[in-house]
């Protein structure tokens, strides 16, 4: 039924003309209209992806707002607002040349000012400063042409100008001088994309129709998306059983994931987020001893089971990883050390260091925290490091924080030993994975920055060459090495990759398993005729 | 507001030793025998099982969702986790009933101070805690104790703390109307004529008569203390490093569709201890108004 | 005291309780361990120190404390809660979209448990001693004794998953179209599970009280003469006894208010009801402290309403009442 990558890769000069984002088999003619329901746990604060990261804004944020570029799933560009582009030879320059004829919800033209005007507005205000802090200024030469001048080669720019990174939001509301971070349009948007806002009750319920102007003709197929924001999951599940919801994306556990596999209706596909890279770990404070000791790490590196926590934790359903970079990325080093469970070298590395056991069999006693509300992901695997790591004289006491803003603020305040935490990589590594590795990125306070304090200049240079370095072939090779070094530092030890999944109901074509998935225009969506 | 008093009023003293008639009452009463059982039951279970059921209620000792009485070593099952439901139960019972007790106590000392004082003393100091009542009745309870809670961070203490904050008026209420009562009768009257100081009359004259229907509301008080206290910690209002049986409820209310015991046992303990806590309390109120006995 | 002067004198007292519940909400926000700013400013994703004072001059929090109230009390009296802290929107706006659902919810609850509740209550009058009485006595004491979520989880495990025939996605229909028959039909059918898990707990109270009220008529001189008169069974209570017990029970609904909305709270958690208890939960966990705020004042503006209504219909219910208290 389903096609291997494979397949399509031998099929790739057509993907060329007709670019495809999704890889369901078109066996069934598509149909124009219909509904689509989408079932989440996500709350989104607004819908403008511009001044706001994460999966909560970014799913209805990429319906309602177009980016230049999209990407299917062989993390190949692709035309989409921008019908071509060209990276000068210095790499110092990219030249975007929009669609003709685009326009916004409201009608008005979309414009080289307004792709100036929003590359800009998240350069300024979106999370990710890495993103576009090369970008030295955009040109617009005319209507139809935008050139984004770069300060130095920034190769990781294509992506940042896709998905829900690079919403291009028009200047004419936006820009009419209020906050951005508090504009109204926020939760009122006028987009650019195949769907625009019809009904936003926030916290409940979210309501696209499509775009009769979309500059694709004849997309989007569906007439409607639905997002229902339901809190609880066992209702959520029931939703989808029920034929109440159709759509159900970034859902990570396994239970859930086992049941729902055996139903002839739904389809199941861990497909879609590759680009996401979310990255289960456990992070090391490694200003704190006696975790700044690097044997210390390893001793307990190698005293978890990983494949215990992938297989029978996590019922199977989870990958295991061991690096920075998420393994289904090209920039993954297949060379990195694993630390396989070796309890006898754990406590012999241990006691080289200087933590001889005391007489209760222990040698110290170390905190754990995780997300609250994260279950076997988080909780799970906390519970089980205590009773692991007892069998390597250390003594775990998992503390659990009542929410996440406390979880958020003990981290970032370095009041920590040890805590499980969900990193994305968010497509390319300058993006998601710089921030926790390096040494300028240790901002007290930010969660998500570099909170284990970890200090490698080599690190910092290698990392801070692979952020410019054109060739791809070299930039690869500065991952590698960076891989290497942290896989012998260990500031974090690398679990496994979240299962996400992405459930629908089988009537439904074209379900996106681009590497950004529903992150993505989902305007290819479609109903099977019945 | 209204003025009407919940229906446990009438605690008029008797002059043959109210308490022992009202024991006698009280064993004949089968329904508060059982709940009297019942309750000594759900204790002794609470403080005595971890001695003889050991062990760490967050630990995982076995496979994820177990069902009861498939495993002898996890008799009641297990959760999402893997971790054995029984010891959850037993460690989860004592911060349940603890809370219960302390917010209780903490109702009654408020309550009866403020309501004590109004009544006794009448007048503008009447009308001012009387104000200051209907405001705090004019809150929703529960939520605000989740106010509450969310701002001082969630604890024991806090919790108990703030579920006796949000329902103390009631108690306020019954104590004050029982002193307007009371202070009209001879021997206070007779009291106050030989110069008793006001605090000694309300403390060793009205108080000790006033006390039957006060421990009618304090009892029942305990059961709204204790599904105040499952609530919040349902909704994650409770410091999840303490283990009840609400918080229980909480954290497996997401898996139902694949295991229901998770949260059907500890809900079953919630209620039992509340069912019998009532049980007391309407044999307790039976008691000391034998008139009422038919109502 | 007339009608009218008396509403006035009710309605000024609602307000002056309101304005002490918005100073009490203000000093519990500001007494609470850390700075607003900082919990603001970690809503948003984290913050320098420039953006930490640029918030406290936005919130105005960088003033004396009696300002900042004086402030905050005048932004309520132009109905403006503030803006919430996570989303962009203002708080008065979240809390009018889920204002209705929960009247719907408690009011639907209201109208079960009370209607349950006086059937149960008579029945078990007609034999104060007989079996019947003893299990409705039994199971109203049942029902209050669960709490309330568990109690919703057990009915979902049961009518949605086990045997699915109601939903608990929420209050309508995603896929929803159709009239506006159709679509009361559609809520009322996501109502009926967490209207009834709702009134459960409050069907004790009501039949105990019908109960009691209705053994104390049932031996009154005119219900005697009314038998004797040969009226039915039926008449007589409905005509005669059940009127008796209609004033405490109009006193226990407005008591109950309050608590029906905690109540609320809890079910509309676990049913996805997309009211304001769901809205204050989710507050709660993200430390949306205006939101909660403005949740608070509204809970406490529809309990001092209720109050109102429940005096006015007390008035019109038995004239004899002499309204104004004390």
């Amino acid at each position: 039924m389903k096609l291997t990558r494979r397949d399509i890769l031998g099929s790739a000069g057509a993907l060329l003309v007709a670019p495809n984002f999704a890889f369901e088999a078109q066996a069934a003619e598509p149909q124009m209209g219909g509904t689509m329901v989408m079932v989440s746990t996500q709350v989104p604060r607004h819908l403008n992806p511009a001044v706001q990261s994460g999966i909560a804004t970014a799913i209805p944020g990429t319906q309602i707002f177009a980016s230049p570029l999209r990407y299917d799933a062989d993390w190949t560009p692709h035309p989409y607002l921008a019908e071509s582009w060209k990276v000068a030879d210095d790499a110092l320059s990219v030249t975007l040349n929009l669609v003709k004829g685009a326009k916004f919800h409201d009608g008005k033209p979309i414009t080289s000012e307004d792709v100036k005007f929003s590359i800009e507005t998240i350069k300024a205000h979106h999370p990710f400063k890495t993103m576009f802090e090369p970008v030295s200024s955009v040109e617009t030469p005319d209507e139809h042409t935008a050139v984004i001048h770069l300060a130095h080669p920034h190769p990781a720019l294509l992506l940042c100008l896709s998905g829900a990174l690079c919403p291009i939001i028009p200047k004419h509301v936006f820009g009419d001088g209020q906050d951005i971070m508090n504009h109204p349009a926020n939760s009122n948007p006028v987009g650019s994309g195949p769907f625009k806002i019809a009904e936003f009750k926030a916290g409940q319920q979210i309501v696209l129709e499509k775009n009769p102007d979309f500059f694709i003709k004849g997309r989007p197929y569906l007439d409607k998306i639905v997002i229902r924001i339901v809190p609880d999951l066992s209702s959520i599940i029931l939703a989808v059983e029920g034929g109440q919801a159709d759509f159900l994306p970034f859902l990570a556990e396994s239970q859930s994931i086992i049941r729902l596999q055996k139903s002839d209706r739904l389809g199941v596909t861990d497909k879609g987020y590759a680009a996401v890279g979310p990255i289960n770990w456990l992070a090391f404070n490694t200003a704190k001893p006696p975790l700044d000791n690097k044997a210390v790490r390893q001793a307990i590196g190698y005293a978890i089971d990983r494949n215990f926590i992938t297989k029978a934790l996590l019922r199977g359903i989870a990958k295991p990883q061991r690096s920075p970079i998420i393994e289904s990325s090209p920039f993954f080093n297949p060379k990195m050390p694993s630390y396989g469970l070796d309890l006898n070298k754990a406590n012999a590395m241990l006691d080289q260091a200087g933590h001889k056991k005391g007489p209760d069999g222990m040698r110290f006693k170390l905190t754990v925290d995780y997300i609250p509300g994260g279950g076997e992901e988080q909780e799970g695997i906390a519970q089980y490091l205590k009773s692991q790591l007892k069998k390597a004289g250390i003594d775990i006491e998992v503390r659990a924080s009542p929410d996440f803003p406390t979880w958020a603020k003990r981290i970032s305040n370095y009041d920590f030993d040890l805590t499980m935490d969900e990193v994305y990589n968010w497509g390319d590594p300058v993006i998601g994975v710089h921030r926790t590795y390096l040494s300028s990125n240790i901002r007290k306070g930010v969660i998500w920055s570099n909170t284990q304090q970890y200090r490698n200049p080599k690190v910092d240079e290698l990392l801070n060459k692979a952020a410019v370095e054109k060739d791809p072939a070299k930039r690869k090779g500065f991952y590698d090495e960076f891989q290497m070094i942290v896989g012998d530092d260990l500031p974090i030890y690398w679990v496994n990759a979240l299962p996400y999944h992405t459930i629908y109901n089988k009537r439904l074509g074209n379900v996106p398993e681009s590497i950004w998935g529903s992150m993505q225009s989902m305007d290819e969506v479609y109903w099977k005729k019945a | 507001m209204s003025t009407i008093e919940p229906a446990i009023g009438g605690g008029v003293p008797e002059p043959v030793s109210p308490l022992r008639e009202a024991w006698t009452v009280y064993r004949r009463n089968a329904p508060a025998v059982f709940g009297t059982l019942l309750l000594f039951a759900i204790v002794a279970f609470v403080l005595y099982g971890t001695f003889i059921y050991k062990g760490d209620p967050y630990e995982i000792v076995w496979a994820p969702q177990t069902p009861p009485g498939v495993e002898a070593t996890v008799p009641l099952g297990t959760d999402n986790l893997g971790r054995d439901l029984l010891r959850g139960l037993l460690k989860g019972g004592g911060p349940t009933l603890a809370v219960g007790a302390a917010a209780a106590i903490i109702t009654l000392v408020i309550g009866i101070l403020l309501g004590g004082i109004a009544g006794y003393f009448g007048g503008w100091i009447d009308d001012l805690l009387m104000r200051i009542t209907e405001f705090f009745q004019v809150l929703p309870a529960l939520l605000f104790a989740m106010v509450v809670i969310t701002l001082f961070s969630p604890s024991t203490i806090t919790t108990s703390i703030a579920i006796g904050v949000v329902l103390w008026p009631q108690t306020a209420r019954l104590t004050r109307a029982e002193f307007l009562k009371i202070r009209e009768l001879e021997y206070v009257m007779a009291a106050r004529s030989i110069g008793a100081r006001n605090g000694r009359i309300m403390w060793k004259v009205i108080l000790p008569n006033a006390l039957p229907p006060l421990i009618v509301s304090a009892t029942l008080t305990v059961g709204v203390a204790i599904l105040f206290q499952a609530g919040l910690s349902f909704l994650g209002l409770d410091d999840p490093n303490t283990m009840s049986w609400g918080l229980m409820i909480g954290t497996n209310r997401q898996y139902i569709l694949d295991a229901w015991w998770p949260v059907t046992f500890p809900g079953v303990a919630i209620f039992l201890t509340v069912f019998a806590v009532s049980l007391v309390g309407d044999g307790l109120n039976d008691a000391f108004n034998p008139k009422l006995r038919e109502r | 005291m007339g009608l009218t002067a008396y509403i006035v004198r009710r309605l000024i007292y609602g307000i002056i309780l309101l304005a002490g519940v918005l100073v009490l909400n203000f000093f519990l926000i500001h007494a609470a361990p850390g700075d607003p700013a900082e919990t603001i400013a970690g809503a948003m994703g984290g913050a320098t120190a420039e953006m930490l004072s640029g918030i406290r001059a936005a919130y105005g929090l960088d003033k004396p404390l009696l300002t900042q109230l004086a402030i905050y009390l005048g932004h309520v009296a132009h109905g403006d809660l503030g803006m919430s802290y996570y989303f962009n929107q203002p708080v008065i706006s979240l809390i009018a979209a889920r204002v209705g659902p929960t009247i719907l919810l408690v009011f639907a609850a209201q109208l079960i448990a009370i209607t349950v509740g006086v059937v149960m209550g008579v029945l078990a009058a007609r034999k104060p001693s007989g079996p019947l009485s003893a299990v409705i006595t039994v199971l109203s004491t049942v029902g209050y004794a669960a709490p309330v979520f568990w109690t919703g989880i057990m009915l979902i495990i049961l009518f949605a998953s086990i045997i699915p025939i109601f939903p608990v996605d929420g209050m309508t229909s995603a896929r929803f179209s159709g009239g506006f028959v159709a679509h009361v039909v559609d809520v009322l059918y996501h109502l009926a599970l967490p209207a009834f898990t709702l009134a459960i707990i409050f069907l004790a109270q009501y039949s105990r009280l019908s109960r009691a009220s209705m053994i104390d008529v049932l031996g009154a001189d005119y219900v005697r003469t009314a038998r004797a008169k040969g009226l039915s069974e039926t008449k007589v209570v409905f005509r005669h006894a059940l009127r008796n017990a209609v004033l405490p029970i109009i006193t226990v609904a407005g008591i109950q208010f309050g608590n029906l909305i905690s109540g609320a709270l809890l079910v509309e958690s676990v049913f996805n009801w997309p009211g304001m208890g769901r809205l204050a939960f989710d507050s709660v966990l993200r430390r949306d402290y205006p939101t909660l705020l403005g949740i608070l004042f509204f809970a406490a503006l529809m309990v001092v309403i209720a109050n109102l209504l429940t005096d006015l219909s007390y008035r019109f219910a038995d004239p004899r009442i002499r309204t104004g208290g004390r």
